[in-house]
């Protein structure tokens, strides 16, 4: 029975790059159908993830996964796909959420010129995005690696007539690379050490390296995290990257794509666990991705980059729980926060659509009444990434707060309990701002209704984003941990023993969490705060520190540090070396053509006598050869 | 056999060169191509030779065949040089330079 | 020996004579003498046939064939006139030439041995006679049975020719415009001239 799934796993894989090739060659022609099509395609693709998980583990009983090889590369080095629990848990957020984010898109897009471009970009999209999680080797991942960030490039800059989402677009393409290089270092490295770059082989023996080189192997794939996942310091293409239409945002800058490091090193798990220094090294950049991305989303004003700060917050929260061995609550929290947060951004995209592409939170105000759905829907997401209990985020967050804790983290643990109530007063700063107060809006006339593929996503997201968490109650004997069991038992970190007990954790998170509520509540949304609030907005967003304002100078730093230097090298290559060498040879050689066929001309000058005398030339330089070297003795 | 076969050789060779030198320093075209009939001949003197000197007639037939395409070459050179001399009132192989590159 | 020598110093003389005349006509009759001569010397040679075969299309077609063009050009338009030289210096480059390959010939044919293994079953005789090397029979058979294919081919190329004289010379007034030869030319040494 195996074997049917495994066929099945191929389809899975494949559906959804038959789909980008459909809306791609036949584009023109499907326009708006391409919308139907595709969303088809990966809903498709969901139906059979889904089969695979309930069959599969009828099957195989617990302990399941399989392989299923593609092609022998060179031999003895076969490629192939797996599923265990672990990228069964990503394929379905990728094909399942993937799916509804497609079915908005139909509505979100409508009337576009290039929807089957758009089309055929999430489609690829999810095939990159599968090939990453399904690889059963480092190759394979590094092309989805690669792919995901081609596709995610391709969605930035899809509004290709805005030279923001241009520039955004290449900006994030190239801290993707940055980071793609990272990984293929490290790749190399494993491959020059253990010969395979297949995962089994690798991790069977992971325990043995010497520590400095496991460390160098970690280093150069965090890289590749860090710049997919956007950790500081390469996280600045994030919220640039917000310049895609909102559906791009909530698939691939919220719910897969970036948590594609959280994937990899969850994946590598073996090989952290053998390895202090990395874990070290993660858990501190995770918590300070996850403390800066709060900072950040303080100050914000577009209300898709409070979510994009908001993104990399969370995200430095799971990377954190799986860089110090927490790999259940990092998996779970990317789970929950897969839902909630595609919530929130199409939620946001109710709104953005609805006002008009407006996205200034300013501009907003009192919506609760005129957008009810769009209220509830940010209302769940907002409770559920703040964690407030029965929501899906109180289980997963307390899960990596409490996992710092566990695996003797306390600093972390502070910084994620101080992360905790800064979260929960961005958010619930976007909540008071948007939904209440005075309307603000500028574009009274000219709303666009959502139309209902927009809004059943939005309602269907709602459900998993209450309940997603339900799966991770009870530690280390819930469900959650026991599916997930073959892929962490045998990297399971040593655990400390913690004056806390996971309520008391809550009960602090929850405090903290109150507190921000409470700020939020009482700078934004009291009666005092909303009188005349228009002017209090801009007030305040005039008295916002050049230092919060210009995102702590990262980009200026990267600028001064690495842009201006390479455009300064750039500019001598170019002025220099390019015209002398590179130039210098190419104009040598086209010369050296020129004179060649000038001189060469000169002999075709049509005299037969000419051709005659160049003729007997030949002949006696042939002669002499012959009578000289002896062709005949 | 008493003169030595090399000297009949010898002899093809200077006729050759003789009717190579014609070729190349000639420019009336009649003269050009009694030079190629010239340097045919030197040629089939030598199969004639070596064919002697192996008593193998092979060459005899090598010569023959020699003979004919030598007719031919001289029939169609000849035809074109009437052509040629129709549309020029002189012939002269330098002039008729038409494929100068 | 005395033969050899003689036919020759013939050979050699008419050949160089037959280049070096002005006239054409000239040419052919040194061209004529030196077939001649070439046909006795392949007689030496116990070649009877290709000795007839010499007479007989060389000295009798193509040779007449020569003079027919000559006389043709000539009727009518006044002496046959050769334009400006425009090779002049390739008159002593070929001399030199040609005597350079010459002399490589020669030299490599001085230090050449030649040690031939005549074919076994096959008598020399006297011209004429039947059945000897290289009489009329002899040919014959070899020509008509192990090398009746290139003979066939030979055919074919005589057909050929006769096509393409005939597509040449009777085609070009109807199909193929004038070449205008002379106006071009003349343009030509023009320009020549200007760049001078």
């Amino acid at each position: 029975m195996n074997g049917y799934a495994a066929q099945a796993l191929d389809v899975i894989w494949l559906l959804p790059l038959l789909g980008a090739l459909i809306a791609w060659t036949f584009g023109p022609r499907l326009r708006a159908a391409a919308g139907g099509i595709c969303s088809a395609v990966v809903g498709l693709a969901f139906a059979g993830t889904l089969a695979e998980l309930v069959f599969v583990s009828r099957w195989t009983g617990m302990h399941w996964g399989f392989h299923q090889s593609l092609v022998t590369w060179v031999p003895g080095f076969t490629l192939g796909l797996q599923l265990d629990p672990l990228s069964l848990i990503w394929s379905l957020i990728i094909t399942g959420v993937g799916f509804l984010i497609h079915v908005y898109s139909i509505g979100y897009l409508a009337g576009d010129r290039s929807i089957a471009r758009f089309f055929a970009y999430m489609n690829f999209f999810v095939f990159a995005m599968l090939t990453l999680v399904l690889s059963d080797n480092f190759v394979g991942l590094l092309v989805g690696w690669g792919l995901v960030g081609l596709a995610s490039y391709f969605l930035i800059g899809y509004y290709i007539d805005r030279p923001s989402a241009v520039a955004a677009a290449r900006k994030a393409f190239v801290i993707n690379v940055f980071g793609d290089v990272g990984m293929m270092f490290a790749i190399v490295v494993v491959f020059a050490l253990f010969g395979s770059v297949s995962y089994t082989d690798v991790f069977a023996v992971a325990h043995d390296l010497p520590s400095p080189v496991l460390a160098l192997i970690c280093l150069g794939l965090f890289t590749a995290c860090a710049a997919k996942s956007a950790q500081v310091p390469l996280h600045t293409w994030l919220p640039d990257a917000m310049e895609g239409p909102t559906p791009v945002s909530a698939l691939i800058h919220a719910a897969t794509m970036v948590t594609a490091g959280v994937y990899l090193i969850a994946r590598c798990a073996p090989l952290w666990s053998s390895s202090p220094e990395a874990q070290e090294l993660v858990g501190v950049v995770g918590a300070i991705t996850a403390l800066c991305g709060a900072l950040l989303g303080i100050v914000q004003w577009d209300i898709k980059r409070i979510l994009a700060y908001s993104t990399m917050s969370q995200i430095g929260y799971m990377i954190m729980a799986v860089g110090v061995g927490a790999y259940d609550a990092g998996v779970l929290h990317f789970f929950t926060h897969a839902f909630f947060k595609a919530l929130l951004f199409l939620a946001a995209g109710l709104i953005i659509h609805e006002l008009a592409n407006e996205q200034d939170i300013r501009k907003m105000g009192g919506l609760r009444k005129r957008m009810p759905l769009a209220f509830w829907a940010i209302t769940s997401g907002v409770l559920a990434i703040c964690g407030i209990p029965l929501f899906s985020g109180f289980y997963s967050k307390d899960a990596v707060i409490y996992g710092m804790l566990l695996h003797g983290h306390p600093i972390l643990f502070a910084i994620g309990v101080l992360t905790a109530g800064l979260t929960a007063f961005y958010m619930f700063r976007m909540w008071f701002i948007v939904f209440f107060g005075s309307d603000r809006t500028e574009h009274g006339e000219e709303t666009h209704a959502s139309s209902w593929t927009m809004r059943i996503p939005v309602a269907l997201l709602i459900g998993p984003t209450v309940v997603a968490g339900y799966l991770g109650i009870a530690g280390s004997a819930s469900p959650w941990s026991r599916f997930l069991a073959p892929v962490f038992d045998g990297a399971r970190p040593f655990e400390v023993s913690t004056p806390l007990n996971e309520t008391a954790v809550s009960s602090l998170v929850l405090i903290f969490v109150a507190c921000g509520i409470l700020a939020a509540y009482l700078r934004y949304g009291s009666a005092r705060a909303t009188s005349r609030d228009t002017l209090r907005l801009m007030r305040e967003a005039e008295g916002i520190p050049l230092f919060f304002r210009r995102a702590f100078y990262v980009d200026d730093f990267i600028r001064v540090l690495i842009v201006r230097p390479a455009q300064i090298f750039g500019a001598f290559l170019s002025r220099f070396i390019d015209p002398r060498f590179i130039d210098g040879l190419v104009h040598d050689v086209a010369w050296f053509a020129g004179v060649l066929g000038f001189e060469v001309r000169a002999m075709q000058n049509g005299q037969v006598r000419g051709y005659a005398f160049t003729l007997a030339v030949g002949v006696v330089a042939f002669i002499a050869y012959f009578t000289s070297l002896g062709g005949v003795r | 056999m008493i003169v030595p076969p090399l000297y009949y050789i010898a002899l093809s060779a200077v006729l050759f060169f003789i009717g190579i030198a014609g070729v190349l320093t000639r420019r009336n075209p009649l003269i050009m191509l009694m030079a190629i009939e010239l340097m045919f001949n030197a040629a089939n003197l030598a199969l004639i030779t070596f064919s002697r000197v192996w008593l193998n007639n092979v060459g005899h037939i090598f010569a023959f065949l020699v003979v004919t395409v030598a007719a031919a070459e001289a029939a169609i050179a000849l035809a074109i040089v009437v052509v040629v001399f129709r549309q020029a009132p002189n012939v002269d192989v330098d002039q008729i330079a038409e494929l100068k590159g | 020996m005395i033969t050899f020598a003689t036919l020759s110093i013939i050979l050699v003389a008419s050949a160089v004579f037959a280049i070096a005349a002005k006239s054409p006509v000239h040419s052919v009759v040194g061209l004529l003498v030196n077939f001649m001569a070439l046909a006795v010397l392949y007689l030496s040679l116990s070649a009877e046939f290709i000795a007839f075969i010499q007479i007989l299309v060389y000295s009798g077609a193509i040779l007449i064939l020569f003079v027919f063009v000559i006389a043709l050009l000539s009727s009518g338009i006044g002496p046959f006139n050769v334009g400006p030289d425009r090779l002049p210096k390739l008159l002593i480059p070929g001399t030199i030439l040609s005597a350079l390959a010459l002399g490589l010939v020669i030299r490599m044919l001085a230090n050449t041995s030649f040690t031939p293994e005549p074919r076994i079953g096959i008598a020399l005789g006297p011209i004429g006679a039947a059945n000897v090397f290289g009489s009329i029979g002899d040919f014959g058979r070899a020509l008509f049975t192990l090398n009746l294919l290139p003979f066939e081919v030979t055919a074919f190329i005589l057909l050929v020719a006769v096509i393409g004289v005939v597509l040449v010379t009777a085609g070009e007034s109807h199909a193929m415009p004038p070449m205008k030869i002379h106006r071009k030319a003349r343009k030509r040494e023009a320009i020549v001239k200007e760049h001078h």
